[in-house]
């Protein structure tokens, strides 16, 4: 027979499933500045190029057409170095974040498999039937006690109460 | 007077050429516009015949390749030709294709068109269809990528906004109020007496007559990988926004009954709580 809080451990889960889906991409975001490499390389890249922006302003094409030259050819390549360490860069955080997101639907589904099997034959909850007859079968799936909410149903509910409100508050 | 002479006489050749290059400049407009009614009404002739059957395209060539008509005209049937046996070669837009002249494949089609007899009509009803079957291909390859387009467009917007999901209207608001509020009410008072689901079906008939006096909102129809696979499968965008209608408000009520359900049984566990905390 159910116990008195098996609906609540239920809910939890649900919920804790869903808060932790809505912070998939900070948590991503984290993780991909956490194993980045040569941050600071593209930091220093980035006020170099600037630097040499503002010192191509000074500089007049007509008189100083070499230094001209010169100083727009360094710009050009190290903007063409910064254009492939940014996209290495945005590779790797998309790699991070597919990651972060099939290791999470992994557990997701796991915890849900473990739940559905822990409460297979266990309702979560007892109701007297006549109050959710004619559905009372489908709502005891797969319990098959009279009158009983079942685990899928509870599920089912939970997850989209939940994202409801998470929705509403976000 | 022998300079000026000179200077007359190489005036009146730069008029002469002006005149000749003016006229040669004329006749070339005049052409064009000629050109360009005939491209339109092929243009149109051929989008008509993606909307219906397949038998406009038949005559159509039928009749062009009768026509006995000055090099302008014929000129735009040459294209014509060309247009649709360079069209599985190239991916260009089909404006860019039927303006595009190719002389080498003016010439072949002009040979073509000459020496086809005009009694000879098995020929030309064999030849039309394989043609008809590509220009059919091409339009629903066009609107793949089209689509394509519209859908990268989209995941971008949605990624730069962030706001992937729809907002909370008043009226749904007021539905899943109406739920909760229904829900409590008929744990306390009703459930003793009949089922609980009668209740909410009674609010879900009362809603259906509210929703007219709610502030309508437009809900932009995304373009999905669903939608835009139904679109290409041939199924008319009409029937498509009528189903993801329906959709949308049948998931309305399980959101409402999800949320009646879940707030009866949260009623429930609470005052079984209290009663054996009382006890």
């Amino acid at each position: 027979m159910a116990t008195g809080f098996n609906w609540f451990l239920v809910l939890s889960a649900v919920f804790l499933c869903n808060l932790v889906k809505s912070l998939l991409p900070s948590i991503s975001s984290c993780l991909s500045k956490l194993f980045q490499k040569d941050a600071e390389q593209e930091t220093g890249m980035r006020m170099e190029i600037q630097n040499m922006r503002m010192e191509l302003s000074t500089v007049n094409m007509m008189d100083e057409f070499a230094r001209y030259a010169r100083l727009e050819r360094k710009i050009n390549k190290m903007t063409d170095q910064l254009k492939t360490l940014v996209k290495s860069r945005t590779a790797q955080q998309a790699k991070m974040k597919w990651i972060v997101n099939i290791a999470f639907y992994i557990l997701q589904a796991a915890l849900m498999i473990s739940l559905i099997l822990k409460y297979y034959a266990d309702p979560v909850t007892v109701v007297p039937s006549k109050w959710i007859s004619p559905l009372e079968k489908l709502v005891a799936f797969p319990s098959g006690v009279t009158g009983g909410v079942g685990i899928t149903c509870w599920l089912v509910v939970c997850n989209k109460v939940v994202a409801i409100g998470l929705h509403a508050v976000s | 007077m022998e300079l000026n002479e000179e200077i007359e006489s190489s005036e009146q050749q730069e008029k002469r050429a002006r005149s000749a290059a003016q006229r040669r400049a004329e006749i070339r407009r005049r052409k064009l516009m000629l050109n360009s009614e005939d491209r339109m009404k092929k243009i149109v002739g051929f989008s008509d015949t993606d909307a219906s059957t397949g038998g406009v395209v038949e005559p159509r060539l039928y009749l062009d390749l009768d026509r006995n008509e000055p090099w302008s005209s014929t000129a735009s049937q040459k294209r014509l030709l060309p247009h649709v046996s360079e069209v599985a070669v190239s991916n260009t837009d089909p404006s860019e294709r039927v303006d595009s002249d190719d002389a080498a494949g003016e010439e072949e089609a002009s040979r073509g068109v000459r020496q086809r007899p005009r009694g000879e009509l098995s020929g030309e009803e064999h030849s039309p269809s394989p043609r008809r079957g590509l220009q059919k291909y091409l339009c629903r390859f066009d609107d793949a990528m089209k689509l394509r387009g519209q859908l990268a467009n989209e995941k971008a917007a949605q990624e730069e906004s962030s706001a992937d999901v729809e907002e909370l209207d008043s009226f749904r608001f007021f539905r899943l109020a109406g739920s909760v509020g229904l829900a409590v009410f008929v744990r306390i008072f009703v459930c003793q007496y009949l089922s609980i689901f009668a209740p909410f079906l009674t609010l879900e008939l009362g809603y259906m007559g509210l929703h007219k006096y709610f502030p309508k909102v437009e809900k932009k129809t995304k373009t999905t990988m669903l939608t835009a696979a139904l679109l290409l499968s041939g199924i008319p965008a009409e029937v498509i926004n009528r189903s993801m209608d329906t959709y949308r408000k049948m998931s309305d009520v399980f959101s409402d009954l999800c949320v009646y359900f879940f707030t009866f049984i949260m009623c429930h566990e609470v005052l079984l709580l209290f009663g054996s905390e009382t006890v």
